[in-house]
């Protein structure tokens, strides 16, 4: 390396990134100690050198070691199960559990080896939450869950034939799905109304999947008696589009647009997660002045989910009003954003190692002008429905979920908080330094809409304060984006007047950025719950596996089951409040 | 909203207690109208500072990063900038801009002879101005992209290439802002093409959808 650096035009003085040998973690030691301990207890193998505690267990023992992780140890809180795909391996899946304990604040993570024609033993009798998990897995890998209630296809289509996350999959293959091959979705009836008698005529109805109040391309059949809802079902997938595939065909940098279109809400905080998750794989040390507009732009993209979020559920409501006033700050938020990358909706502004370009100059006062002006709004809803009894009756005791159905579904978030677990990913782990600021995690009790309602309202006033102390603190000097020409791009100066810099230039274009070895996990807090990325590096410039765990996906799949014995009118009440977004559910 | 501490870092929203008078629907539904009433009447007393743009009359303005349509620059000498290095085309995402390469036979240097882009395909992120080490191709501020067939969503040199000098102020996404020295071939020495010639077949149809800047 030192001979590279001596003729170096560009001040860099660390090595070229050894992208054959392996990622090594920061905490793997630590990890290592307490994979051990865990490992010892159980009775299973043990991965060395992760980022997390990694136990490697054998498929016929996964329900029996997550049964002692859920009850003995506290594990509480399905996170996230997928898969990943090594054709040339004996056993060629890894399929992947994560679990965290609310109670110790450690997550710990299961592989389980599993080869082609073999199936796992489904999960579900366990956390009811990895349910629609196991279906992704089995219909991207074609892995089967023996014992699962319910597997069949979720994401894809029922004419869709292969699995589309297999290595040896061909992503340019087509399938077209017609009237004949849907199957037809009845749900089934919730064993607590089986016997109702009433003189009512069972119902099928189907909400969506183009319906004005799903907010989103998903589909809801409910089964009615009269008016209450005695058995639903949801369908998923119109909006997939397969970002995960999409990741592993293009670069690290290329999938940063990507990111965007998950959680379209608030697209600058998956941009953040993906970006960090590249990060840690690489060890950047990022520039203060990255993560500081990093952290203040997130503040303002979870405001502006919040705000649709209250909004269109208060829409659905029939208080139209609450929508004009929530959606007037919304603008300026995506004005600010605009300013500073380009685009409203999708603004792809983080790079790995930093963001796009540096902020406008006035930045800081635009900033201080929305925070100023803010409150007023969120005041003006507050004023007009908190203490208006026709929204109150609308809301309160409509699809409530206890605290333990939803950690056992997998809740994260806003939706999780409104239960009273006060579990928050910028508290728990903290990154971006929210744990410099002082700001309190709302939590609220009931589960129902109006908590819901509750704990997104006070968020935003937790995000203005976390906002109005970063804009007091100012924004550091110095670059945003790394001194690294094997991330970052030069500067453009540089590439148009030295030789040197264009060679770099033209190696990162077309070479992409090699991480090193290994795979890494990245939390963050999105807006509707824990946004994290899995990425599966093997040294060349397409990541080999990015997983992202969907927020939205687990909070759905409790959905059905929350809106069972209540009415329509609720079930929209509901949907609204938990903030579903097709572009994450379906990815 | 009363708010109660719980535990460090952690507060508890309680659902307001309503009094008497707001169980009773009326005299918050009255409030309700009176808050509406006192933007209604603050909006007709500031008409000018309305939240509205009556588009298309009025634009909204976008700032000088915005991510519009491309356009390509072109050298002083009337030269396109591009050499058809592919950069771009390797950076987008999308997959939406093909290039084919021709040489100049006297000066063996590249120039496109095609360069498309699908603006159906087109994400608007960026990338393709990061990566021209040639200073050739600009976003605009330009986003009225509608069209009418799915041809004519694809661009190519004719809508692409704007003249020289072209003023850089109303330009959205762009590789640098204010100014920079260019000591390299970014500059142009314009030798892939004869002199003040357009890149394009003269008798190539303007695409009539789209804005052509000046």
């Amino acid at each position: 390396m030192s001979t590279l650096t001596r003729y170096s035009a560009i001040p860099y003085t660390g090595p070229a990134p050894t992208n054959r040998e392996p990622f090594v973690p920061v905490d793997a030691p630590k990890m290592d100690a307490r994979g051990a301990d865990l490992a010892g207890r159980l009775r299973v193998e043990q991965e060395r050198g992760q980022d997390l505690p990694t136990l490697v267990v054998e498929k016929e023992r996964i329900v029996e070691v997550l049964g002692a992780l859920k009850h003995d140890l506290r594990f509480t809180l399905p996170l996230d199960l997928w898969a990943v795909d090594y054709p040339k391996r004996e056993k060629r899946f890894d399929v992947m559990y994560q679990l965290y304990s609310l109670d110790n604040n450690e997550r710990v993570r299961l592989k389980v080896p599993v080869d082609e024609d073999e199936a796992v033993e489904s999960s579900t009798t366990v956390y009811k939450g990895f349910d629609w998990f196991e279906r992704e897995v089995y219909d991207m890998y074609g892995v089967r869950f023996d014992g699962h209630p319910n597997l069949r296809r979720i994401l894809t289509h029922e004419a869709f034939q292969g699995h589309a996350l297999r290595k040896d999959y061909d992503p340019a293959q087509r399938w077209l799905c017609t009237e004949k091959d849907v199957a037809q979705l009845i749900p089934k009836v919730d064993p607590r109304f089986e016997n109702l008698d009433t003189d009512f005529e069972r119902v099928t109805l189907n909400l969506g999947p183009s319906h004005p109040a799903t907010h989103g391309t998903m589909r809801i059949v409910v089964t009615l008696d009269g008016e209450k809802i005695i058995g639903a079902d949801q369908e998923i997938g119109y909006l997939h589009r397969c970002f995960e595939k999409s990741c592993e065909t293009h670069t690290y940098q290329q999938a940063i647009p990507f990111t965007d279109r998950l959680n379209y809400m608030s697209a600058i905080i998956n941009n953040v997660g993906y970006c960090m998750a590249v990060e840690k794989l690489l060890a950047l040390e990022v520039p203060t002045r990255a993560h500081y507009v990093r952290l203040v732009l997130s503040e303002f993209m979870r405001i502006a989910d919040h705000l649709v979020c209250i909004g269109t559920n208060l829409v659905d409501m029939g208080a139209l009003t609450n929508f004009w006033y929530l959606f007037q700050p919304r603008e300026e938020i995506y004005g600010l954003i605009e300013a500073c990358c380009g685009a409203r909706l999708l603004p792809s502004y983080t790079r790995i190692g930093g963001l796009a370009v540096d902020v406008p100059p006035d930045f800081l006062e635009k900033a201080q002008r929305l925070v100023n002006m803010l409150p007023k709004y969120i005041d003006d809803v507050e004023k007009l429905v908190d203490r208006n009894k026709i929204f109150l009756d609308r809301v309160i005791g409509v699809a409530p979920i206890s605290p333990e159905d939803a950690i056992d579904f997998g809740f994260t978030g806003p939706c999780l908080r409104a239960c009273g677990v006060p579990f928050d990913v910028r508290k728990a782990t903290p990154y971006l330094g929210y744990e410099t600021y002082d700001w309190d995690v709302p939590i609220a009790e009931g589960g129902d809409t109006h908590a819901r309602y509750l704990v997104r309202m006070e968020e935003m006033r937790q995000s203005l304060r976390i906002l109005q102390q970063a804009i007091h603190r100012g924004l550091p000097p110095g670059p945003v984006m790394v001194d690294n020409p094997y991330v970052a791009l030069p500067p453009k100066e540089k590439v148009y007047n030295e030789m040197e810099s264009l060679i770099y230039h033209f190696k990162l274009i077309m070479h992409g950025i090699q991480p090193p070895v290994g795979e890494t996990y990245f939390p963050v807090e999105g807006g509707n719950g824990e946004l994290g990325f899995y990425i599966v590096s093997d040294g060349t410039k397409n990541p080999y596996r990015v997983r992202c765990r969907p927020p939205c996906f687990a909070i759905y799949q409790a959905y059905g089951r929350m809106i069972t014995g209540q009415t329509i009118p609720d079930a929209i009440a509901a949907l609204g409040s938990l903030n579903i977004i097709a572009g994450e559910l379906d990815r | 909203m009363p708010i109660k501490r719980v535990a460090p870092g952690v507060v508890k929203v309680e659902p307001r207690k309503l009094s008497v008078s707001e169980r009773l629907y009326l005299p918050q539904v009255v409030a309700g109208m009176f808050l509406t009433l006192r933007h209604l009447l603050k909006n007709l007393f500031n008409l000018k500072k309305l939240p509205i743009i009556s588009y298309p009359e009025v634009k909204r303005v976008y700032s000088e990063r915005f991510r519009g349509r491309h356009i390509l620059t072109t050298r002083e000498d009337g030269t396109t900038r591009c050499v058809a290095c592919y950069m771009c085309s390797t950076a987008c995402p999308a997959e939406c801009i093909t290039i084919e390469a021709g040489e100049d036979e006297r000066t063996r240097e590249k120039f496109p002879v095609r360069y498309d882009i699908d603006l159906l395909r087109c994400v608007f992120c960026g990338y393709c101005v990061d990566a021209c080490p040639e200073d050739a191709i600009y976003m605009t501020r330009d986003y009225e992209m509608a069209i009418d067939t799915r041809a004519r969503a694809v661009v190519g040199l004719r809508d692409l290439v704007v003249p020289p000098n072209f003023p850089v102020e109303p330009m959205g996404w762009r590789p640098y802002y204010g100014p920079l020295e260019k000591k390299g071939t970014a500059g142009g020495t314009g030798l892939g093409q004869p002199l003040r010639q357009a890149p394009y077949p003269d008798e190539a149809p303007l695409n009539p959808d789209i804005f052509r800047g000046a």
